[in-house]
């Protein structure tokens, strides 16, 4: 060890002792009765508060729990740390507070625990306020309707099934269908487009090699300075997985608090509410449908709760929540996901299916929906998306049938084919968001029919050419639709014009 | 018939002590008890709670753990230091040499505790230092 580091050592051990205060009072102590599978069961402690911090003094240090079973011989506690410390007959003590994590800007471009901690071989974080865990959600006469757009980048998403800033939409489906991609492709967009919002996202239970690797790819596109990443993994003790989203949420409530917006991700509650289940079996409570706890449902409508947009006089920020769950076999109708879905404003259904026929991102048209986005639509959007996915949902009924027969009538036939154009057209690539421009441009080449003569295997070259034609030749019209509002005429004639030219050269 | 709780237990108990009871008798009352219900296991829990209730209503029982003797006016200023704190109208502690403690002293009644030992304040520096 060098010198140096034996001084700044030394310093420090000074400056601990001499923080070091005796109380000198009697404080109120327990002691372990049992302990095991990351839960202490605690005697004494009779004026313990419901998910109140006790402090377990063993060999090793202060080991801390939380307790959440009040009952009238013992407490039940989740341990913070590993159980392998705790023995029976260790003091507890209550810390006198409830559970609070590290919030601010100082937490930008970090890789967290649920308690605030860097994981990212980083410096200790010091951040000048704490946040509670739990916080009871904003009430009514602090709210506004969500009316701004957030927009993913994603073009199927933008278009027909917005999101606004304080909304909460879901994101469901099976393993492997592009859940966390949508995920991350809207995180990456809000650097793309500047939109200044802090994204926070929350890894429940993923592997760190995962995590690694986003960690990596967010910095790679330049957005890793305005995330923070909130991650558990499957080697954690179950109630840091439960603790996740919740000190998260209060890590992205900072931003929503001081004017800003922010938009959390969750991946995934599915297993997040396993992590829970599993602490409630071994706190004895009763089994429910599935074997989760009766207040599985409360678990997430809480936390999905503090997702809004704030009204003027609390400084107009939002907090929009991207939920994911994961599906098996597609089954959207078991517990946790109809439980999310009741509670979220609205789902974007992946389908194994059409991930596997290459329609990526494997958006079903008929069972997603935005209840609140529309709102939130800008202009320039809202003027292609009617009927956009209406048209989409037909189109996938009518391709289905199609499939027995050959002898369609002619408008059947061009809905068809208009339609295979426009799922062509709807495919995208992963971390390739798209700015509002050329989205609209994009949807207008094939709603107005510009592209009818491009075959469906050439559309997104065709896109391509007209995208690239278009910053070349009308940047300024196209910088200013991107604003977001509704396209004047003489911008839809360049379009107009600059489609039928770049369709031309892809026509078979 | 629904388990009886410890609380409940004790509390009674606690209640016949105090009220000039028979003493003996309700020892054995309790003995026979947790005999009966096959819960002697959970004695050393009840009489900490026994503990617990006979301090509320005045007479504390407790320890005082230090690395070295303490001297009888110590002790006695301990002890007057219980009484103010809580109230108690007699104070019985009992003195526990523990060289493990290494300095300064720690007073433990039942349910609360004041620990000004060397040990614990080095535990509070060692999980300082971790979590920093």
């Amino acid at each position: 060890m060098s010198e140096l580091s034996i001084t700044e050592l030394s310093n420090d051990l000074r400056n601990a002792i001499a923080k070091l205060e005796t109380t000198g009072n009697l404080d109120e102590v327990g002691v372990v009765l049992r302990v095991g599978d990351g839960v202490a069961w605690v005697r004494g402690l009779r004026n313990a508060g419901y998910n109140e911090v006790l402090q377990i003094e063993t060999e090793e240090g202060i080991v801390e729990a939380f307790a959440l079973n009040l009952m009238e011989d013992e407490i039940g506690a989740v341990l913070l740390g590993e159980d392998s410390k705790v023995k029976a007959g260790q003091t507890v003590r209550l810390k006198g507070s409830v559970l609070s994590v590290p919030i601010g800007p100082e937490l930008l471009g970090r890789v967290v625990d649920p308690l605030g901690r860097a994981i990212d071989g980083g410096p200790a974080i010091k951040t000048k306020q704490q946040g509670l865990v739990e916080r009871e959600a904003i009430g009514v006469m602090g709210r506004k309707s969500v009316h701004e757009p957030l927009m993913t980048g994603i073009s199927a998403i933008d278009v027909m099934f917005p999101i606004g800033r304080g909304q909460r939409e879901l994101i469901i489906g099976d393993r492997q269908t592009g859940k966390t991609a949508l995920a991350i492709d809207t995180m990456i967009n809000q650097g793309k487009q500047n939109t200044g919002v802090v994204n926070v996202y929350v890894a429940i239970g993923q592997k760190r090699s995962k995590i690694a690797r986003l960690v990596e790819r967010l910095k790679q596109e330049g957005v890793m300075d305005q995330t923070i990443i909130v991650a558990t993994s499957p080697a954690d003790p179950a109630s840091l997985l439960y603790l996740a989203p919740y000190a998260a949420t209060a890590m992205g409530e900072y931003f929503r608090d001081n004017s800003q917006h922010a938009l959390m991700i969750y991946d995934d509650l599915t297993k997040h509410a396993v992590a829970y289940r599993q602490m409630s079996l071994l706190l004895r409570r009763p089994p429910g449908r599935e074997a989760y706890p009766g207040d599985v449902f409360y678990l997430h409508s809480r936390l999905l709760e503090r997702s809004a947009k704030l009204s003027d006089d609390l400084g107009a920020g939002s907090l929009t929540a991207l939920p994911i769950i994961e599906t098996q076999a597609g089954d959207i109708s078991a517990y946790i996901p109809t439980n999310v879905i009741s509670i979220t404003d609205g789902q974007i259904f992946l389908e194994t299916d059409l991930f596997y026929q290459g329609i990526r991102p494997a958006i079903s048209a008929g069972l997603s929906v935005s209840r609140v986005g529309g709102a939130a639509q800008s202009g320039a959007i809202k003027s292609v998306s009617g009927g956009l996915k209406l048209g989409l949902s037909q189109f996938r009924e009518l391709a289905s049938f199609a499939q027995f027969g050959s002898d369609l009538d002619e408008a059947t036939k061009s809905q068809i084919e208009r339609g295979q154009r426009l799922t062509e057209l709807l495919k995208q690539h992963q971390y390739n968001p798209m700015s509002v421009w050329q989205q609209v441009a994009s949807i207008l080449s094939v709603t107005k029919g510009y592209f009818d003569k491009v075959p469906a295997a050439k559309i997104k070259a065709a896109q391509a050419s007209m995208i690239t034609r278009l910053w070349a030749d009308h940047k300024k019209d196209m910088s200013e639709l991107d604003k977001g509002a509704k396209p004047t005429d003489e911008i839809l004639k360049s379009i107009e014009v600059t489609a039928i030219a770049a369709a031309k050269g892809f026509e078979g | 018939m629904a388990k009886l709780s410890r609380r409940a237990i004790a509390t009674y108990v606690a209640e016949q002590l105090t009220s000039q009871a028979d003493s003996k008798k309700v020892i054995l009352q309790l003995a026979a008890f947790l005999v009966d219900t096959r819960r002697t296991k959970e004695l050393s829990l009840i009489v900490r709670d026994i503990q617990f209730y006979l301090s509320e209503t005045g007479s504390v029982s407790g320890t005082i753990t230090t690395a070295t003797t303490l001297t009888a006016e110590t002790k006695k200023a301990i002890e007057r230091y219980i009484k103010e704190q809580t109230g108690a109208k007699t104070v019985a502690l009992d003195s526990l040499i523990d060289p493990s403690v290494i300095g300064g002293v720690k007073v433990s009644i039942p349910g609360r505790e004041l620990d000004a030992t060397v040990s614990r304040s080095l535990t509070v520096l060692k999980t300082r230092f971790k979590k920093a």
